[in-house]
């Protein structure tokens, strides 16, 4: 075992409070995105993996075999609880999603090229996906953070050349992934959550005392 | 007479800490199942009076589960626990009969609340 992933051991136990509390605010993300456009996010069972981040590109690739190309939002989060979120969605997603921001059919973004409208769709769904995922898991664990804007770092490129410089060598990982289904559009998005070793002994801590109620 | 609680939920944490905001003095005695199939077999054998139960799981989903429990029982009281809170899930579920949804994490006020409806239902 690596020194990275030894130093963030966490138990079955702990495993399964963190995926419970994951649930829950995934679920809270999907409602907030229900809510502001009319779209139906089937859920799935959210994974944790425990990684060290240059084995994320693998990592991100095995889970999106069938999408060779692909685009990656990123959120930087701080706070007790720090890291990044990346939201990542097959090539195409934006175009499809850009409908959803339109009202009576016109397009608020007439003047924008198509690359400019699907860069700032998934933008916008990642900041509202992210913030309402993260928001929730610290508000559970007794935290507050702050958010650096979200910003695409990875275009319909092949999911070959996910550069491995791309993620924080420091953020030896917790990978929480989750599939977002939006229905009605036939996309899947697929949200990871990666911390750094410092927060590591923060969240297990909070993990022990998020279950200290239900005793 | 006791009252029987069949909670159907994969994850093992979230069984423990909806069972931990039921009081433990009303001599409710517990069933568990950790998905919706296993919970439609438990339902069968058992016959809870009331089932709780969670949405999103594998091999068999909530929203089937519930379907399938009304088809045997119509007056199944049956209380979806979930994470997920989207107004469409939640319309979907109460129009295939559930009692009410109770959203995660639950307190001890929204199961209490939801078990003194539930026992209403009952008679």
């Amino acid at each position: 075992m690596s020194a990275a992933i030894s130093q963030i051991c966490i138990s079955d136990e702990e495993k399964e409070i963190l995926q419970e509390i994951m649930n829950i605010a995934f679920g809270k993300a999907a409602a907030d995105l229900a809510e502001m456009i009319n779209i139906f996010v089937e859920l799935s069972v959210p994974s944790i993996n425990m990684l060290p981040t240059t084995d994320l590109p693998g990592y991100i690739k095995s889970e999106m075999l069938g999408y060779n190309t692909i685009s990656i939002v990123e959120q930087n989060f701080w706070g007790k609880f720090k890291g990044s979120a990346l939201l990542v969605f097959p090539a195409g997603a934006g175009k499809e999603l850009i409908t959803m921001f339109e009202c009576d059919g016109e397009s608020s973004f007439a003047t924008e090229s198509m690359d400019i409208l699907e860069r700032e769709t998934l933008m916008e769904i990642g900041n509202i996906l992210i913030g309402a995922c993260v928001g929730k898991i610290t508000e559970l664990l007794g935290d507050f953070v702050t958010y650096s804007p979200p910003k695409v770092v990875i275009e319909n490129r092949s999911n070959e050349i996910i550069p491995k410089n791309l993620f924080n060598p420091e953020y030896s990982a917790i990978a929480m992934k989750t599939v977002f289904c939006f229905k009605d559009r036939d996309i899947n998005g697929f949200l990871f959550l990666l911390t750094s070793h410092e927060s590591f002994a923060w969240l297990k801590g909070s993990l022990v005392t998020f279950m200290e109620q239900y005793e | 007479m006791s009252k029987k609680i069949l909670i159907v939920d994969d994850s093992p944490i979230s069984r423990k800490m909806l069972k931990s905001c039921i009081p433990k003095d009303n001599g409710y005695e517990f069933f568990e199942a950790g998905d919706g199939h296993a919970g439609l077999e438990a339902f069968k054998e058992i016959c809870p009076h009331i089932t709780f139960m969670d949405l999103t799981m594998p091999v068999m989903d909530g929203a089937q589960a519930l379907e399938e429990i009304k088809k045997l029982d119509k007056d199944a009281v049956v209380i979806v626990s979930t994470a997920d809170i989207q107004v469409k899930s939640i319309e979907k579920v109460l129009g295939l009969g559930a009692l009410l949804v109770v959203k995660k994490p639950p307190t001890k006020e929204s199961v209490q609340d939801a078990l003194n409806k539930a026992i209403e239902v009952l008679g």
